[in-house]
């Protein structure tokens, strides 16, 4: 499996100079499964530039969107492949009692938010709430599940072969929760984390900014390596970088993640942080990562 | 001892009864009783911590409920019975037993647990003691849990 990160903002996208080597995009993760096949998790304004990379010719293409936060639908309106009319696109989501996936993006996808219409995109665009149960894309088995974060959101662990990832972008399971002590059962996310080779986690909060951000939906150094810990993720991506963290600010930031990882008992090589455009392929383990340097592990 | 992780919304249901001071408990669909919080362990007498999850038969044995004359109240006549099989709140007064012996009369209001992907997933049950006295000191969190 190949994984390569084109946002891993949270909130709002962040450009500038200081945001150079992370990134300003907002979330959007592009997974290449052993069949060939592409799988997008989300849709923030990442997926633009991963739609200028894809091959003009690909025709079917599946967005995982784990929730309808803007920083992961923002990029649609502008992903190529939508305004191609061979591209077949899948897009998954969590359900609403309230109207279907493709109402509630299209409140996005419509005057006078957008000039386009989503009955006015030139592709074959079908929408689905995500199955509760396991469904197969390409090589892949595909499993979502709720989890705690402001509003229907869900995670998604994706397997493929002997190989598992799991997403969970959003995400705050410590919240009225003692992570280090509860019961594995009454864990957010648990299940789907669980022994994940490739744990794609929000970390959007130090410890010292979390107070003020309780109940935001988000997770800060502590809680993420904690869960991580508890799941036994071999190996953690932290995402989600709060709009306000420069790459200084991000650097430090994962510096003190991976001296925490190591007072919990962890090698601090399994703890990376997302960076734009950073690699990495593995199988089980995760191995030689072509952009390396950006994962900065 | 861990099963199958819990869906998502008895997760948060269990962690904001942690949180408030009213006495709650959380059961599941079939009745047994999940959690309880600091509230509820006050006026029980004994920390979850020490009793754990329990099916129905056991919580209902050691906690009561009972009618007016001391008689073990039918199951299904419980607000929690009520609010599961009816999918909707219900409300009532009756007696428990604490774990010292001590009787304590209360209301309990039941209020059904529904999953967006799960459906039913259980109940939360809020009680407070008809004593006024009592339940302000429960209700603001002026009582300590028996160890």
């Amino acid at each position: 499996m190949k994984v390569r990160v084109w946002g891993a903002r949270g909130s709002v996208p962040a450009p500038g100079p200081e945001m150079n080597r992370y990134g300003g995009n907002t979330s959007c993760v592009e997974l290449t499964l052993s069949s060939g096949e592409t799988l997008i998790l989300d849709a923030g304004t990442g997926i633009r530039t991963l739609g200028f990379s894809l091959p003009p010719d690909l025709e079917r293409i599946n967005i995982l969107l784990t929730h309808l936060h803007l920083d992961h639908i923002q990029g649609l309106m502008f992903f190529p492949p939508c305004f191609r009319a061979e591209s077949n696109i899948r897009i998954f989501g969590p359900s609403s009692p309230e109207a279907s996936l493709e109402a509630r993006i299209a409140r996005y996808i419509s005057a006078p938010l957008s000039p386009v219409e989503v009955r006015e995109l030139p592709c074959d665009v079908s929408f689905h709430d995500a199955p509760a149960t396991e469904w197969q894309i390409g090589a892949a088995t595909i499993r979502a599940e709720a989890i705690t974060h402001r509003g229907p959101t869900l995670g998604y662990r994706i397997t493929d072969g002997d190989t598992s990832l799991c997403y969970i972008p959003d995400h705050e399971p410590g919240l009225g929760a003692d992570l280090e002590n509860l019961n594995e059962e009454w864990i957010s996310g648990y299940n789907l984390a669980r022994d994940a080779d490739l744990l794609i986690h929000d970390c959007q909060y130090t410890d010292e900014e979390y107070p003020g951000h309780e109940g935001w939906g988000h997770s800060p150094i502590t809680a993420t390596l904690t869960f991580a810990s508890r799941v036994g993720a071999k190996r953690t991506l932290l995402f989600h970088h709060d709009p306000l963290h420069t790459d200084s600010f991000l650097d430090d930031l994962h510096r003190s993640a991976r001296r925490c990882w190591e007072d919990l008992g962890g090698n601090p090589e399994q703890i990376g942080i997302a960076a734009e455009r950073a690699e990495l392929t593995f199988e089980g383990q995760p191995s030689a990562a072509p952009a390396e340097a950006r994962i900065a592990v | 001892m861990s099963g199958p992780q819990k869906p998502l919304e008895l997760i948060l249901a269990r962690n904001l009864l942690t949180s408030v001071t009213t006495p709650a408990f959380l059961v599941a669909r079939d009745g047994t009783l999940l959690f309880y919080n600091e509230g509820a362990g006050a006026l029980i007498g004994r920390p979850f911590e020490d009793i754990g999850q329990l099916d129905l038969d056991e919580w209902t044995r050691r906690f009561g409920p009972f009618d007016d004359d001391d008689e073990p109240l039918p199951f299904d006549r419980l607000p929690l019975t009520r609010a599961l099989r009816e999918g909707r709140p219900a409300h009532d007064e009756f007696t428990v037993r604490s774990a010292d012996g001590v009787k304590h009369r209360i209301a309990a209001s039941a209020m059904p647990i529904v999953g967006a992907a799960s459906g039913a997933s259980g109940a939360m049950v809020i009680f407070w003691p008809v004593d006024e006295n009592q339940a302000r000191e429960v209700t603001t969190g002026r009582h300590e849990v028996a160890s």
